[in-house]
């Protein structure tokens, strides 16, 4: 459900835009925050707050990569594993969380505190291996280190 | 003047269009797939490219505007490899099922690829796999098939309104999903799957059963179900009906459907179809001859007319059935039983609600075009939703919306809430408080016009203050200063009234509120019709006051003409309505009653009663294509033809005369014809050969119809006042009676749910209607859920003074509160079998809104 301050917020969101529909994608970042993912029940809410059809706000918030459209775990870590990245080892950093925390590409740790998204360059190659722990950035990524950081993150 | 050259050819424009329709204006062709005339342009398939003298890239034709001088060609061989380029890409995840793909024969992509190629494939990969949706009982989706040209998106959003379905994913992912994944759960126009280029979204009703080449027939015919009137086409294979599907270019409905006309058809191969007549003998029907039948009922009516006269015996019309059949009813009535006893289900709303508003503008006032609606400043809504009762008129309101115009709603409104700048939602029982104030502020900011006197005389008399209004009503004073100041403004405003506000407590004052409205903003009306051809009953004189041509029987004048045109004396004085009717057969004084395509027993309120009143009739006629609740308690039975087995002409509500066409072969009668042969065997000298035949009658007789005859029907012109002459305006004194005052708090009232895949006797019989919607479900807000301590999924017993039913419970915002809905369409659970009426005096009309029920869960 929607608390009153994210009403609120996607009130605010609203009236930045000149129509309800540009309004879409902050709105849905909103309501994937609140519901942890885009589920029927975050679009229909967002359609109902905004005013737009709910097929329509699904139709966009599919097209793009950054909306979970599956429950996913408390926190999202986002690892690149493009060229720079896996020159540098990026791959094995991915095995790592694999053997470590039972994380796989796509996929979210048994006690649902970790989802693991790969990313296509997140413009960090001169300090690569790079990664995004929700909003957080971390760089030149070791096993040691990345072990370090998700001890963090609940 | 714009000059362009195509191929070589000169074209010279009037006015600025595309370089593809500039080509089609001059007959070239231009492949397209993405492109659709009835849908906002795309450019995405990128088929129709081009060359542009002057213009570096090859551009697509369905987007650009044409320019003095420009230079155009269309096919070269460059075209021809980007096209087969483009092709080549389509198919690259298409599944060539085509040899099991329904859309074979019809497919524009297989079409452009026989034409352009390529004949094989460079791509090695695996394609995408989708699995065929049949989650949807009525349409079929194949998403591995689906080009992504988004025709269905723009038709369901920029012409339907529905907004139903979106591109989901992107790049190679992408494809076409309702919002719940599977299920459509959509309004179900069907409109998506005409405009599908590909088979990748279909009717499921049809589903590998012909190929299109083998239809045998197509026939163009009107609609069976509401008085839109939409034009379809019915494609036959052995006399069974295959497809229903519009066409772009006809006066109504110009290339659109809504879910009744397109998949409601069924019920006219319908296993329970009757096929004999019926007698009943100690009870018991038993199959009878036609001759045993006629003869019967001619002996035993004229019998009870020769015993106690023609006024004991009364006939009700049916507003399913054509002119011609009305037409002859109502003669036989009138001339061989020489009774006026003759009424329909028109009777429950249009035909008092037509009355009235005529009575103060005018014969024909209510004659408007309902593509005109489109082009209105302000459409005012009250007394029901359009989207539902009447589809494509409700498309025309959405479509001024999207034009700009403002659409002011009046009550609970659900299809078109996303298509008004403000509602006005007044609280139960108020709404004629809520009109009378929509008068006071109206006369304030506009003052009166001075040209009709009487109705001035009654405008006078109204004032109220918007802050009483808006406190009794319940609605904010923003909303209501709103409403006012959209309204005030419009210069081509439109008012639609459903039939709510008739059968509402003080439904004629309301009807006077409304038209005094109309005529400060000097609008148009537009009343609801829910039945096919409730309208031309009316004109034919299927009314206990009317005699055919609208003509009023009261004036000796107009009875002399008849007299004379039909050889024989008319009775004078006005027969019953069908109330009436129902009173004078529970207490005995009708003796015989011949109803017509008509179901009675279920089509009207307090059905017991009904039923009870029917069963004291001592000789009962039935005619219709199914053994409908009414039928059953007949003493003869007499199967028609329906819909589509027979001519004939309907007349829709903007007074267009139609030509219903038959479509396949049934053995049997027409309803008219059926009527002859029963005056025939009573001595009557009437003869028809053919539904034309009749129709020449008519034109002969009635002074509205002059010297119309099907070839200009044909035509699509014969729009009021056809030929003839209307009737001259006979602006009588305006009588109204107001409402009582009702204290409604705590109760909980019935209402009748008018839902868009339903209509009573044929929709129930048609499967695909009943698959969107299966059966009786009660409707009640969440607030009402709350205070009654329901849930959503509870089965409930709903009591009221009559009777009571237990039913599903749905809990749904778009319902008002203290109310609950209930549809009358499904057998022994119908919403009129717990509503009692009392009857306007004014429109005739039966007032069904203040019925309070008691609810009781009784299991989940
Ligand atoms: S059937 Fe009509 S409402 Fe449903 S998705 Fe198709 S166009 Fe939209
Ligand atoms: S389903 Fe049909 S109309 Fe819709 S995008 Fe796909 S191919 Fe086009
Ligand atoms: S709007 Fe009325 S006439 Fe048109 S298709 Fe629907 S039910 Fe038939
Ligand atoms: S390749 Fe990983 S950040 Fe650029
Ligand atoms: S028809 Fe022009 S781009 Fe599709």
């Amino acid at each position: 459900m929607f608390s009153e301050a994210a009403k609120k917020e996607l009130q605010e969101i609203r009236l930045r835009y000149p129509n309800a529909r540009a309004a879409l994608l902050p709105a849905l970042y909103v309501a994937q925050r609140e519901f942890g993912w885009l589920s029927p029940d975050a679009y229909e809410t967002v359609s109902d707050l905004l005013g737009v059809p709910k097929a329509i706000a699904r139709g966009v918030g599919t097209f793009y990569a950054m909306y979970k459209h599956k429950p996913a775990g408390r926190n999202i870590v986002q690892l690149c594993t493009n060229v720079s990245c896996m020159i540098l080892g990026a791959e094995r950093l991915v095995d790592f969380l694999k053997n470590k925390y039972g994380l796989e590409p796509g996929g979210t740790t048994q006690d649902e505190r970790f989802s693991l998204v790969i990313m296509e360059c997140i413009g960090a190659c001169g300090t690569a291996p790079a990664m995004l722990v929700n909003d957080d950035f971390y760089e030149n990524l070791t096993e040691n280190y990345i072990e370090e950081i998700l001890q963090r993150y609940k | 003047m714009i000059k362009v050259t195509i191929n070589g050819k000169e074209i010279n424009l009037e006015k600025a269009m595309t370089v593809l329709e500039a080509a089609r204006s001059a007959g070239i062709k231009i492949p397209t797939l993405c492109y659709h005339e009835q849908l906002e342009k795309y450019g995405g398939c990128r088929l129709c490219l081009v060359e542009v003298e002057r213009m570096p890239r090859l551009q697509t034709a369905c987007t650009l505007m044409v320019t003095d001088g420009m230079v155009v060609r269309t096919e070269t061989e460059a075209i021809a490899n980007v096209r087969r380029s483009v092709l080549e890409f389509l198919l690259i995840n298409h599944p060539l099922d085509c040899p099991y793909c329904d859309k074979a024969g019809e497919c524009e992509l297989q079409d452009l690829v026989e034409k352009y190629g390529p004949a094989t494939s460079r791509f090695k990969e695996s394609k995408r796999k989708v699995t065929e949706s049949l989650e949807d009982p009525v349409l079929v989706r194949n998403m591995e098939r689906c080009i992504v040209c988004t025709r269905c998106v723009r038709m369901c959003e920029g012409v339907q309104g529905a907004a139903a379905i979106a591109v989901i994913d992107r790049g190679g992912h992408s494809h076409i999903e309702p919002f719940s994944g599977g299920k459509f759960d959509c309004e179900y126009c069907g409109n998506c799957v005409s405009v599908c280029p590909v088979g990748a979204i279909m009717s499921r009703l049809h589903r590998h059963s012909y190929r299109p080449w083998q239809l045998v027939s197509e026939t163009e015919t009107i609609c069976p179900y509401c008085g839109v009137g939409c034009t379809l086409v019915v494609q036959v294979r052995d006399d069974v009906i295959k497809r229903v599907v519009p066409r772009i270019g006809t006066a109504v409905n110009n290339g659109l459907l809504c879910s009744r006309g397109r998949f409601g058809y069924e019920f006219v191969g319908h296993k329970d179809r009757l096929t004999a007549p019926l007698i009943k003998k100690d009870g018991v029907f038993e199959e009878a001859t036609w001759e045993e039948a006629i003869r019967l009922i001619a002996r035993r009516l004229g019998e009870i007319k020769d015993t106690f006269g023609g006024s004991s015996i009364a006939g009700i019309a049916s507003p399913r059935c054509t002119n011609e059949d009305n037409y002859v009813f109502q003669k036989f009535m009138r001339v061989t039983l020489g009774s006026n006893n003759i009424d329909s289900t028109a009777r429950t709303g249009y035909a008092g609600a037509q009355a009235f508003i005529e009575n103060i503008f005018g014969q024909g006032a209510t004659a408007n075009l309902i593509p005109g609606l489109s082009n209105s400043d302000a459409v005012v809504v009250a007394g029901g939703d359009p989207t539902a009762m009447n589809p494509i008129l409700g498309l025309q309101i959405r479509a001024c919306a999207r034009k700009g115009g403002n659409i002011l709603t009046i009550g609970h409104i659900k299809g078109l809430r996303h298509y008004t700048p403000v509602e006005l939602r007044p609280s139960l029982f108020s709404e004629d408080i809520l009109l009378e104030g929509i008068l006071s502020a109206l006369k304030d900011k506009k003052g009166l016009p001075g040209s009709n006197q009487i109705l001035e005389g009654k405008i006078k008399d109204i004032n109220l203050s918007s802050a009483e209004v808006t406190r009794v009503c319940g609605i904010s004073e923003k909303d209501f200063a709103l409403f006012i100041d959209k309204l005030s403004g419009a210069s081509n405003a439109a008012v639609v009234i459903g039939k709510e506000v008739v059968q509402s407590s003080g439904g004629s004052y309301r009807l006077l509120l409304l038209a005094a409205i109309t005529y400060l903003i000097n609008g148009r009306v537009y009343l609801l019709s829910e039945r096919a051809n409730e309208q031309g009953l009316l004109d034919m004189g299927c009314a206990p006051d009317l005699l055919p041509g609208y003509r009023p029987l009261g004036y000796a004048e107009f009875r002399k003409k008849y007299e004379i045109a039909w050889k024989s004396p008319l009775p004078e004085q006005p027969g019953l309505t069908i109330f009436e009717m129902i009173e004078a057969a529970k207490s005995g004084l009708l003796k015989a009653m011949y109803i017509m395509g008509e179901n009675p027993v279920f089509n009207m309120p307090n059905s017991k009663e009904v039923e009870a009143a029917l069963k004291k009739v001592d000789f009962l006629i039935v005619q219709d294509i199914f053994l409908t609740e009414s039928a059953r308690l007949a003493d003869v039975v007499l199967p028609a033809l329906s819909w589509s087995e027979k001519n004939g002409t309907y007349t829709n509500m903007e007074r267009r005369i139609q030509r219903l066409r038959k479509a396949v072969t049934r053995e049997g009668m027409e309803d008219w014809r059926i009527v002859l042969e029963i005056a025939r065997n009573m001595g009557s000298k009437m003869n028809y050969e053919d539904s034309e035949n009749v129709f020449f009658e008519i034109s002969r007789v009635s002074p509205l119809h002059r010297d119309l005859g099907y070839e200009e029907i044909e035509k699509g012109t014969a729009i009021y006042p056809y030929k003839g002459e209307p009737l001259r305006s006979l602006t009588e004194e305006i009588r109204t009676e107001k409402g009582g005052s009702i204290e409604s708090a705590g109760k909980l009232y019935l209402r009748l749910e008018r839902p868009l895949f339903h209509s009573g006797t044929l929709s129930r019989k048609s499967q695909a209607l009943v698959n969107i919607y299966a059966g009786a479900v009660a409707r009640i807000s969440p607030g009402t859920a709350g205070r009654l301590s329901l849930k959503d999924g509870d089965i409930i017993r709903i009591s009221s003074g009559i009777g009571s039913l237990d039913l599903p419970l749905a809990v749904e915002k778009a319902v008002e509160d203290s109310v609950l809905m209930l549809t009358n369409n499904f057998e022994g659970r119908g919403a009129f079998s717990l509503m009692e009426y009392s009857i306007d005096p004014v429109t005739k009309a039966p007032v069904i809104d203040g019925n309070v029920v008691t609810v009781e869960k009784v299991g989940r």
